[in-house]
């Protein structure tokens, strides 16, 4: 059965369409990515899926069942926008929202994750003397209890330090091997290659990108040539196909016209320059990202 | 509803175990009460300064006998007969013969002499050929509400009637019958005993039973219902800065969120309530007074205090929902404590004639119902049977509107930052949800 069915799915506010005309399948058990710039319809999406907004058109199916606007003890959500009572304390407030979600006592599913990701000690102290960090674990904490089937995560690593994004990213992939299907939206490329087995950009409201790593990158070619020199590099804009030319410091990285024959690039670099490297890759999901969104990123202002 | 009882636990709680709500549930009613025990005080301790009045007589000839009896009205009612303490001021007058040239020239003298503090005021009598025949002012520097303006209408009055009497040929010794005033006495209406049949006579009205019953009742309904209201729209406000609301969004419904968070509020009005209810009888109980507690009323009370507290704290969530800051909110108080303000603005007119328009009217309109009725229901004469009822429809009615579209502006408002509240997109929201 698939988690998440959303159908022909378009939400406008006022005259801004946040989502349009939105088709999409989340596979259960899967960790699916939802990429795109700012404002271009993620936030809306995972609000849609939850029963935040309504869909003005179209239809979203969570484990076969249509939503409208009832709430679903299976789905866990930490929005991107993060938000504990502070005056309370951590196991009170993750209690609180257990129960609300889960419609029975929570206390020792509580007392487990904390100790998980090693919060016990601040388990009775007040929500306001955590630090950045602390707060947004306890606020994972919070989507996941009681157990979900489904995750939605909105920017779960955003404003985390290396050891607490290692933290969640552990839990999520434990939380997938328990059966669980996490959706998460990401800015990081990396992690969307890593963790993610299956990736969706949508970018102006509208579904750009939609498949594993492998496939959307099959999309694109071996367009890529990663190119480095003991010597100065002769005049790379003169070499036959070369269309963009990206400098990551040591190699430099060129994107080839479609037909373009690499092993002609290569002849004509080695007659000029000693060449230490010289690679034909796949274009990197951020590369993939920059090349759809690039342009016009700025100009959307859309959540 | 097993969400909407774990957001109404939560934010009950939340709400009275803060130090602000026990201190609240104690200042309030102090801050009331010695807001009446200043003014008792005041009462207690009146300005009993001998005041010096002139009295200027440009042709009426009755000068003397006005400050004859005035004389004998400060000598009667300066000091407590019972006490034999001085409760007003002594008034001593003095005659100043009309000046033959520049009238305006003179008013100004004695104004300035006013002002230097040598007397309080000063009185003129000018003849007019109209009825009544005599135009008397009084000038001085204090406010035009000062009671010492009207404490020379008795005098003035009673000396013209002496000299008119006089010039009539009545006898001087027969003008205290002839002028002493009658006193009605105030009594409630003959009733049946019911248990008896017998007829029960009418009793004396005292101030406390047609004023302090009625307006004690209203005051504590008013105070409690911004106890627990007025605190909502503040916390929709600060949960959504706080950005709490979008996670309880991915938990509960708005309408989950909302009726929570309205019964929260209805938890702790009945709390405060059952305080200053139970406080207030055993203190009555304590001097002897158990029988000023208007129990009948009190079911009403309580209909009312439910109702009015849902009603305002939908408006509440409502008006908080389409803030983005606590300023905004705060600018937005004012509409929405309105319709328990507004009824004490309506007080007078309803003490004084507690089935006129302006009463009926009101406590029949839903938003100043609760109040308005409960004021008249407590009143001596009480209101029609029919009214209560009618002026309940009402309020359900509206209370029962005011949840469902402050449902709907609730669920488009809360998720929305960053633009101030404006009414037209309430509506339009409320409309079309």
């Amino acid at each position: 059965m698939d988690a998440v069915e959303i159908a022909s799915v378009t939400k406008t506010f006022d005259t801004l369409t946040a989502v349009d005309d939105l088709s999409l399948t989340v596979p259960e058990g899967s960790v699916y990515g939802f990429i795109g710039p700012n404002g271009s319809g993620k936030t809306t999406t995972m609000r849609m899926i939850v029963s935040i907004f309504y869909p003005d058109r179209g239809s979203i199916r969570v484990f076969g069942r249509q939503m409208q606007g009832a709430r679903s003890e299976q789905i866990g959500y930490l929005p991107e926008e993060r938000g504990l009572y502070r005056k309370m304390t951590v196991r009170r407030v993750l209690e609180f929202y257990g129960e609300l979600r889960g419609g029975r006592k929570v206390a020792a599913e509580v007392d487990a994750w904390l100790e998980r990701l090693d919060l016990a000690d601040w388990a009775g102290r007040k929500v306001e003397t955590l630090s950045k960090g602390m707060s947004q674990r306890v606020q994972f904490i919070a989507a996941v209890i009681p157990t979900p089937r489904l995750l939605i995560l909105d920017e779960p690593f955003s404003g985390l330090d290396p050891v607490s994004a290692e933290v969640i990213r552990a839990a999520v992939l434990e939380l997938r091997r328990g059966g669980a299907t996490v959706i998460l939206s990401t800015h990081d490329m990396n992690v969307a290659e890593s963790l993610c087995d299956r990736i969706f950009m949508i970018f102006r409201g509208r579904k750009v990108l939609d498949g594993t790593l492998a496939s959307i990158q099959d999309q694109f070619g071996n367009d890529t040539i990663r190119v480095s020199a003991a010597d100065t590099l002769p005049p790379l804009a003169e070499l036959p196909g070369v269309e963009k030319i990206r400098d990551l410091g040591q190699v430099k990285e060129l994107r080839m016209t479609r037909g373009c024959d690499p092993q002609q690039v290569l002849e004509v670099l080695v007659a000029r320059t000693r060449v230490t490297g010289f690679s034909v890759v796949k274009p990197s999901l951020n590369d993939i990202f920059v090349r759809i969104a690039g342009p016009a990123s700025e100009e959307s202002k859309v959540a | 509803m097993r969400r909407i009882l774990l957001v109404a636990k939560r934010d009950y709680l939340a709400t009275v175990r803060t130090k602000a709500f026990l201190v609240g549930l104690v200042v309030a009613p102090l801050l009331f009460g010695g807001g009446m025990l200043g003014v008792a005080l005041l009462k207690a301790k009146p300005d009993i300064a001998d005041r010096r009045v002139a009295i200027v007589d440009r042709g009426g000839g009755v000068a003397a006998a006005i400050v004859q009896a005035a004389s004998e009205k400060s000598t009667r009612e300066a000091v407590d007969k019972t006490t034999g303490r001085q409760i007003q001021p002594h008034y001593f007058f003095e005659t100043v013969p009309a000046a033959n040239g520049d009238a305006n020239a003179q008013r100004l003298a004695l104004s300035d002499r006013v002002r230097r503090g040598e007397l309080y005021a000063f009185l003129e009598i000018v003849p007019q050929s109209k009825d009544p025949g005599l135009r008397v002012s009084c000038y001085s520097n204090s406010s035009g509400i000062d009671d010492a303006r009207r404490w020379f209408d008795g005098p003035v009055t009673e000396g013209i009637q002496r000299v008119r009497l006089a010039q009539l040929g009545v006898d001087p010794s027969r003008f205290k019958d002839l002028l002493a005033p009658v006193a009605v006495e105030r009594l409630s209406l003959v009733t049946r005993d019911e248990k008896t049949g017998a007829i029960v006579n009418a009793h004396k009205k005292g101030e406390l039973e047609g004023f302090a019953v009625p307006f004690g009742l209203m005051m504590l309904l008013g105070m409690i219902v911004l106890v627990g209201a007025s605190p909502m729209l503040t916390a929709v406000t600060e949960d959504k800065a706080q950005r709490i609301v979008e996670m309880l969004l991915g938990l509960a419904t708005p309408w989950e969120l909302m009726m929570g968070k309205v019964l929260a509020a209805v938890g702790i009005s009945l709390t405060s309530s059952a305080f200053y209810v139970i406080g207030g009888t055993l203190a009555l109980y304590g001097v002897g007074m158990i029988g000023m507690v208007p129990f009948s009323l009190l079911p009403w009370f309580y209909i009312y205090l439910v109702a009015d507290v849902v009603m305002l704290c939908a408006f509440a969530a409502a008006l908080g929902s389409a803030c983005s800051s606590p300023q905004d909110a705060q600018s937005l108080a004012v509409v929405l404590v309105s319709p328990v303000v507004i009824p004490y603005f309506l007080l007078m007119p309803a003490l004084q004639q507690p089935n006129g328009s302006i009463a009926t009217t009101a406590s029949l309109f839903p938003p100043f119902a609760p109040m308005m009725m409960l004021l008249r229901q407590a009143m001596p004469g009480g209101v029609p049977v029919w009214q209560p009822w009618v002026a309940l429809a009402g309020i359900v009615a509206c209370t029962l509107a005011a949840v469902w579209a402050a449902a709907r502006i609730f669920r488009v408002g809360i998720l929305m930052q960053g633009k101030p509240p404006r009414i037209a997109d309430m509506v339009r929201w409320a409309i079309r949800g």
